[in-house]
């Protein structure tokens, strides 16, 4: 049995040794060129030449290129908005203008320095109100989410709050910054190695880039060093330039970024500023919400909608709105693109809900969790403002079991008691929660496809279209496929993610890498195993062809009464056993094909973004966490002492691996609402581009007690072997630890309401304390 | 005189020359010896991926392994030692057990910061097993405060650090056979290194006498420590390394002493071993030091280079200063000793030191005063500080004497602040006398903005941590009071 057990990551022992081979552990070829890339001095502005001089007068500078050498010149996820290398327009700073090729590693900085870019400076949009007031806008939402009458309800309520939740970028800080490497073969094709989430991307954009046809491309993804969704889309221009010096000077070439240079031109996670008005009851019962969603996009379109989008879906959080206005709009400003992170959007709208609940309870003076007991979608209160209902919902048992396990009850009162007392700290203890959509909201996206190879030796190598960033999805196909042939683990490999064997891949994002590509695995594992079930079932018959025939088996069928475990076929009706070896054997001399590839797409999705209404996701991911944070009075600084976490997935395909996913999860977001600070100088450079400056949590930072625990759910019918997607999902609970602050502030409000920013970084904190105590 | 490095790559020994020997360490390791395991990711000893394992030899005697930053470390310093990279810690093909841990608690994920924490993690199993204590979870987040993950959230690789097989982990020391190397040293240690390659060049001088005699001839050189600034500002291209010198050969430069009235710290002692020998006579600056960085830097900086780097925020300074601590210099014509604070002149990084001089110690003179000294930054682990505040006094019952106080990160230099320290001698020790004085600094320090924080919260941060010690001392003498002062 492989599936549903805690089996180790299938690359875990060559992480540990050090064996893992990511893009720039290859090793050079004889002439490998090293690709640097020249970013733009100003944020805002006309590009007016670039003088590539003495760059070229250096003795290990090959090649300087410009715009004018590349064969199409935009790229783009959705909108090819976005240069290659800017043409004319800087978007925004330390955007790539120029690519030197440099024969030694060593050279490849001092060369960029010589290349000087001209520039002509124009007025620039930075922050979210800047490009309100200027009307620059990326990305408008079609139509609002509206359920309800929100006016008459919020004429009516008797308590309103209006108020706006503001939340900082993130950078993603994968640890393998963004690199390519590009080798090219004969009839101008180019293989390109990629530290990518999405390889037919990739593929596509190195194609065009270079003038190139699909099929003269291959884009190989072995692994990445962390993506976080840093390389869904940003990946690819990263590969155009190393494939465009490839496919110029015909010798490989690889670009592999600085940290300093990778934080400071790409994107990062939307910050948010969400305009909210909330009508009540005494009880806390939300009567009426309208948002306003406001993001800012950055310099280009890049995936900007969709997160917007995905920020209305989950701007509901866990509670049941019955009188809703949802609107949200992205602003075009002159910062780095920014892009998808985990959770896509999700978070900042669902914490903008768990802000609010934190606010209705401080002006009623009631216990926050009790606020949102009332508020969660519970009973036939399960429908969401876009329509769809959250089924087999888990919510109302999460709590129970949270509030109970975490003993928040009785420590509320420890808090309180505490904080009535002058020390020097004061503490805070929140609970948040997640309902998670799985799907791409994009309905095309839903579909994955699988190459299955069953060998003489019994061994089988599987391809999909899925890319392993660390998160397991490899360990979970490897254990599905190895679960249906009845095979030891190591007996499947899957093998690096290649546009060649699988087409049309989509990136392995929005949570959903194992849910597609187990499923297609799984369908082509199955049609191998089916026409191997015919073959046994001619054997267990007796039938022995003479030479001149041969076995006839066709595509075969499953039958739940031909079981495949221990390497064995078994009859569990006559207790007739085959060794599988035997029959693979027999399959191969009687001409049966042990190969397959399968398509899966997922069912009974349909979104109508003008309508509002449809199935956009497939089903939810839930979960709630309890987080307890104590403030030093002194200086701001605020320490996590626990985090209860309950999630519900399912039946977990890798329980040790899911539970991996969620504590990553969690305390990456905990690194972005308290200590990640995205600070920019006055011109737009990002100073803080690098560990020193930004502070990702490190191993003191994490809870003091940290307890995750898995809610029993054996009734998800739609999905592989009745999982749930887990890699978005718990950061969403992050949000509790930034509530818990908020919640331990308002000791020190009086009858005030505390207004913090997210990250609350100490600087905020002692600001909001000094404010509300004055 | 011997114009090559010398040391051992795992089982193999190098003798070195040439362009390699001024190669950081992880540039060697990744693209000379091609062992790709060691990753370079922030090229500023900031996250750990680069983590090796290195033991100096010591009069034919290997020291412990321990753990450093690869990337910000050159190759010439690591002249005379042996290097275990995360390729070299398994036993033929058994995993070591720190590996083997790490795969049964999916400590790896994305794998790029794995080979950093099995090396931070070997060395601190390594240090469990030869104390015979065991790896609790306190003691694994202390050896991994210098290893960022970005993947796991730290938990899965914390069970593998407490669940390591300590039986089962052998002795680094015993791990390599090294003789060919202790012979081949043996031949060489009295020698003097001097490399030259294009416009640079390194001196690695084996005595005192001789190091003072190259200083004195060229006063352009400079001297380099541990590397943990340096390393960092040439891998950022904001210094050029060319004309150097390191004193790690120098024995004498390692001779930490605690003696009756002081402590004698030298050159060479890393700020690991400051933390260990500060713990009894001033557990407030060992404090400190456990919070001042990671056991990577610790391991190779040192509190001489600390003190000479002469950054406003140099975390060890406003200690030194408030401690009246005394630096030794050396030159061709002697020696020159001076108290910290007037070895630090005003300004941006001045010092008053001599092209000739070399610094060979610093004195902290045993006190009966009381110390309490404060760090403030973003996280409180392994970063920069926005603020630092350090302060001695003696208390008489409720009369103060001796006050000294500064403040570091709050000007261009380290400051003390002679008028406050003036007006609370002989004074009375109250709450409301430090209100005035909290009030007085936020008035007095006219701090910048940056990355680490605005003025203003600096200045809010500095009159908080005056109450802070206000309230601290009030609690530790047992002055009973309604409420704090915050």
């Amino acid at each position: 049995m492989s599936v549903g057990v805690d089996t180790k990551h299938d690359s875990a022992v060559a992480h540990v040794t050090g064996e893992s081979i990511f893009i720039d552990d290859r090793p050079a070829l004889r002439g490998e060129l090293f690709v640097g890339i020249v970013g733009a001095p100003i944020a805002s502005g006309t590009l007016l030449g670039v003088d590539t001089n003495q760059a070229l007068k250096h003795p290990d500078c090959v090649a300087v290129y410009t715009a004018k050498d590349l064969a199409h010149k935009k790229w783009g996820p959705v909108m090819h908005d976005q240069p290659i290398l800017v043409e004319k327009e800087i978007g925004h700073m330390g955007e790539p203008v120029a690519l030197i090729a440099s024969k030694r590693r060593e050279s490849v900085e001092a060369i960029i320095k010589l290349v000087k870019v001209k520039t002509k400076s124009t007025p620039a949009i930075f922050t979210i109100q800047e490009a309100k007031q200027k009307g620059s806008i990326l990305y408008k939402a079609q139509t609002p989410f509206v359920q309800g009458n929100f006016d008459k309800a919020f004429q009516n309520a008797p308590l309103k709050i209006r108020g706006t939740f503001s939340c900082g970028g993130q950078e993603h800080f994968y640890m393998e910054s963004q690199a390519a490497v590009a080798y090219p073969l004969e009839n101008g094709q180019i293989e390109v190695h990629s530290s990518s989430q999405h390889p037919s991307e990739t593929q596509r954009v190195v194609a065009e880039a270079l003038g190139l046809r699909l099929n003269q491309v291959v884009c190989i993804v072995k692994r990445m060093g962390g993506g976080f969704g840093g390389k869904e889309s940003q990946a690819a221009p990263i590969a155009a330039y190393a494939g465009l010096v490839a496919a110029k000077q015909n010798r490989a070439a690889r670009c592999i970024l600085t940290k300093d240079q990778d934080m400071k031109m790409t994107g990062k996670r939307h910050p948010f500023e969400n305009e909210y008005e909330v009508g009540f009851d005494h009880d806390g019962k939300i009567l009426a919400l309208k948002v306003m969603l406001q993001s800012d996009g950055g310099a280009y379109l890049d995936l900007s909608a969709s997160i917007l989008e995905r920020a209305m879906f989950h701007m509901d959080g866990i509670y049941y709105l019955e009188n809703v206005h949802i609107d949200g709009v992205c602003y075009k400003t002159n910062n780095h693109s920014n892009t998808a992170f985990r959770g896509f959007g999700g978070p900042q709208g669902t914490m903008t809900m768990e802000c609010i609940m934190e606010e209705i309870a401080q002006v009623l003076k009631k216990d926050a969790a009790q606020i949102r007991k009332v508020n969660l979608y519970q009973n036939d209160k399960v429908r969401t403002p876009y329509g769809q209902l959250v089924e087999n919902n888990m919510l109302p048992a999460i709590y129970q079991q949270l509030i109970k396990s975490s003993d928040y009850k009785k420590r509320l009162k420890e808090i309180t008691q505490f904080n009535k007392k002058r020390t020097g700290i004061v503490r805070g203890i929140s609970i948040t929660g997640t309902k998670f959509g799985i799907a791409f909201t994009a309905r095309f996206l839903n579909q994955g496809n699988a190459l299955v190879n069953l060998h003489l030796d019994g061994t089988v190598q599987v391809s999909t279209g899925a890319t392993e960033m660390g998160q397991g999805v490899n360990t979970k196909i490897q254990q599905v496929v190895a679960y249906d042939l009845g095979l030891n683990l190591n007996q499947v490999q899957v093998m690096p993610t290649s546009t060649e064997k699988n087409h049309n891949t989509s990136p392995t994002a929005a949570s959903s890498g194992a849910d597609i590509n187990c499923a297609a695995a799984l369908e082509a594992s199955q049609k191998i195993k089916a026409r191997l079930t015919a073959l046994a079932k001619e054997i267990f018959a007796g039938k022995n062809p003479s030479a001149l025939e041969e076995f006839q088996v066709g595509e075969g069928m499953l039958d739940e009464k031909i079981v495949f475990k221990d390497g064995k076929i078994t009859d569990v009706k006559t207790k007739k056993s085959l060794a599988l070896l035997d029959v693979i054997k027999t399959a191969y001399f009687n001409r049966i094909s042990m190969g397959a590839y399968a398509f899966f797409k997922t069912k009974n999705l349909g979104f109508d973004k003008a309508t509002v209404q449809g199935r956009a996701f497939n089903y939810y991911t839930q979960g709630m966490a309890v987080s307890e944070v104590s403030i030093d009075e002194y200086t701001g600084e605020v320490k996590v002492l626990r985090s209860d976490i309950l999630m519900d997935l399912g039946r977990p395909l890798n329980p040790g691996i899911d539970r991996g996913q969620v504590i990553g999860a969690f305390v990456q977001a905990q690194g972005w609402v308290t200590t990640e600070n995205l600070y920019y100088d006055k011109e737009r450079h990002l100073v803080s581009h690098s560990p020193t400056t930004y502070k990702i949590p490190n191993v003191q930072d994490i809870p003091r007690i940290l307890k995750v625990d898995f809610i029993e759910n054996n009734d998800v019918k739609n999905n592989v072997f009745g999982s749930k997607a887990v890699g978005e999902p718990p950061f969403l609970l992050g949000s509790s630890v930034w509530t818990a602050v908020k919640h331990a502030l308002s000791f020190r409000a009086g009858e005030k309401l505390v207004e913090i920013t997210s990250p609350a970084t100490s600087e905020v904190v002692l600001r909001e304390l000094i404010k509300l105590k004055s | 005189m011997r114009n090559s490095i010398i040391f051992q790559l795992n089982q193999q020994v190098y003798q070195l020359s040439g362009e390699q020997v001024f190669m950081t360490v992880a540039d060697f390791l990744r693209y000379q010896a091609g062992l790709t395991g060691t990753k370079i990711v922030c090229a500023e000893g900031d996250c750990g991926a680069c983590s090796i394992l290195v033991a100096r030899f010591n009069k034919g005697k290997l020291t412990h392994h321990r753990v450093i930053n690869s990337c910000i470390t050159f190759m010439y310093l690591l002249d005379g030692h042996h290097i275990i990279t995360v390729e070299g810690l398994k036993e033929s093909d058994e995993l070591h057990p720190v590996q083997a841990a790490m795969v049964n608690t999916h400590g790896a994920q994305c794998g790029y910061c794995t080979p950093g924490f099995i090396c931070a993690l070997a060395g601190v199993a390594d240090k469990a097993k030869r104390e015979k204590k065991k790896l609790t979870p306190v003691k694994v987040k202390n050896a991994l405060t210098g290893n960022l993950c970005r993947c796991t959230g730290y938990d899965s690789i914390i069970k593998a650090g407490c669940k390591t097989d300590l039986k089962m982990t052998k002795p680094l020391k015993n791990k390599y056979d090294t003789k060919e190397l202790v012979k081949l040293l043996e031949k060489n240690s009295k020698k003097s290194v001097e490399i030259r390659y294009k416009n640079k060049v390194i001196f690695l001088p084996t005595t005192l006498a001789e190091a003072v005699k190259i200083k004195n001839e060229h006063s352009d050189l400079r001297i380099i420590s541990g590397a943990t600034d340096l390393g960092v500002l040439s891998n950022k291209g904001k210094t050029q390394l060319i004309k150097l010198m390191s004193l790690h050969l120098i024995e004498e430069l390692y001779q930490m002493k605690n003696m009756k009235n002081t402590i004698l710290i030298g050159a060479k002692n890393s700020l690991d071993e400051v933390e260990k020998i500060t713990q009894k006579d001033f557990p407030e600056f060992s404090k400190l030091l456990h919070i001042f960085a990671s056991p990577q830097i610790k391991n190779n900086g040192t509190l001489v280079g600390n003190a000479l780097n002469a950054s406003p925020i140099a975390d060890t300074i406003p200690f030194l200063k408030v401690s009246q601590a005394q630096i030794v210099l050396q030159s061709v014509l002697g020696e020159r000793t001076l108290n910290m604070n007037d070895f630090y002149l005003a300004g941006y990084k001045q010092l008053d030191i001599k092209p000739n001089e070399i610094v060979t110690k610093i004195i902290l003179p045993k006190t009966k005063k009381s110390f309490k000294l404060y760090k403030i930054s973003a996280r409180r682990d392994l970063d920069i500080s926005a603020v630092t505040m350090a302060v001695s006094y003696q208390l008489e019952k409720k009369t103060i004497s001796n006050f000294a106080i500064a403040f570091g990160g709050v000007a261009a230099s380290v400051i003390r602040l002679p008028e406050i320290e003036k007006m609370l001698e002989g004074k009375t020790f109250t709450s409301s006398l430090f209100k005035q004085v909290a009030e007085t600094v936020s008035t007095q320090l006219k701090p910048l903005s940056d990355v680490r924080g605005s003025d203003v919260y600096r200045q809010l941060v500095c009159k908080n941590l005056v109450l802070k010690f206000c309230d601290e001392v009030h609690a530790e003498e047992g002055w009973k009071r309604n409420e704090v002062l915050v």
